[in-house]
């Protein structure tokens, strides 16, 4: 940077009141000398004035009580409850994929697997996503939800205008938010 | 110096939870303002600040004070928000700032007598993650630029030079911005 532009640099915080004094008396006596950097630190203020009025409403209280809920509940020894949903869901799933094999199996010889189109995609996500991580990996997927939570926590998930393909499971089980995916029956 | 959030974040390393509410108050909005200013979307800035907050819970015992505590839970916002972005393909490199730019214009006479907030919302909007980043710490927060270059863990000079940039690109924006008016 030259000279000019380390000033230039300087000015926004020099509007913010935060330079060390040696950095603001460089500053007032470039001020001092050239007019048009008076006029854009009176544009950085009017800039920084407007930012400041601003005031979005925040989740306040109720984000407190949310934090509050969720800390107590970190702090509570895991309920054995969801131990046992976790492992009933991989047996069955597990089951599901064995049987979805044994049915593929079964098909005529010239059968493609590869590319095969569906419907449908099973999934079961991680215990520990949260609505929006899962919100955010089905847009950026182009997938919706159309079916789910079954009893053992599974959602069918579909892309809307076309069918579903292995390159779709593919890219389900490249997210860490999801622990298992395969192509609904 | 001392850091008066400093004692807060000792208090929640020992699972106080009142400290940790006590500084949810103090930081909730400058950082809610943050978050959103990056994100536009109030729910999703609801959830990265209660992860933030959640973070902050879980880590406080590791914070080591090389830092004010302000500047470590800003970077721990920063960190969620990018990676929210890059996970959902909405990563911005600096300098994407569209050139709606009229040269002839004179920049700050059109910003002083435009001063609409509109303007200078969607002029932000326009601008690349790291120097939004660097402007509204600058101006909401009032930070100084080595606490800035903190948060966003690169050089202070990295961070003049991303002010010097996204303030020129600012000034463009809204002179081209008010000038269109102005004409129209």
């Amino acid at each position: 940077m030259t000279d000019r532009e380390e000033i230039e640099a300087l000015l926004p915080f020099y509007a913010n009141g935060s330079l060390s004094a040696p950095e603001r008396a460089a500053v007032e006596a470039a001020l001092a000398e050239d007019p048009s950097l008076e006029l854009e630190l009176a544009a950085l203020r009017a800039m920084r004035d407007t930012l400041q009025a601003e005031a979005p409403r925040s989740p306040g209280e109720f984000g407190l009580a949310r934090l509050m809920r969720d800390v107590e509940r970190e702090a509570q020894p895991a309920p054995a409850r969801s131990h046992f949903w976790q492992i009933a869901a991989a047996v069955a799933l597990a089951a599901f994929l064995g049987q979805s094999l044994f049915l593929l199996g079964q098909r005529d010889a010239g059968y493609e697997l590869a590319g095969e189109a569906r419907d449908t995609i099973s999934v079961a996500f991680a215990p520990a996503a949260s609505e929006s991580e899962l919100r955010s990996l089905l847009q950026s997927l182009g997938f919706e939800i159309v079916g789910g939570p079954s009893a053992l926590g599974l959602y069918e998930i579909a892309a809307p205008g076309r069918a579903v393909s292995d390159e779709d499971v593919e890219a389900l089980r490249a997210s860490h938010l999801v622990e298992a995916a395969d192509l609904a029956e | 110096m001392t850091d008066p959030l400093a004692p807060f974040l000792s208090a929640i390393a020992a699972h106080d939870k009142a400290a940790l509410a006590a500084l949810y108050r103090q930081l909730e909005r400058p950082l809610y303002r943050f978050i959103l200013s990056r994100l536009n979307d109030p729910h999703e800035a609801a959830d990265i600040l209660h992860d933030v907050f959640m973070e902050v819970w879980r880590s406080a015992g590791r914070f080591e004070g090389k830092s004010k505590v302000q500047t470590w839970v800003f970077g721990i916002a920063w960190r969620k928000v990018i990676d929210l972005r890059r996970k959902t393909g909405r990563m911005d490199m600096p300098g994407e700032t569209p050139e709606i730019v009229d040269d002839s214009a004179d920049t700050e006479a059109a910003l002083l007598a435009g001063q609409e907030a509109a303007h200078l919302r969607h002029c932000l909007d326009e601008l690349g993650d790291e120097h939004r980043m660097a402007i509204t710490l600058a101006f909401y927060e009032d930070m100084p630029y080595g606490q800035i270059a903190e948060v966003a863990r690169v050089p202070e000079g990295t961070i003049k030079t991303r002010i010097f940039h996204a303030k020129k690109l600012l000034l463009r924006c809204l002179s081209g911005r008010v000038t269109r008016e102005v004409a129209g």
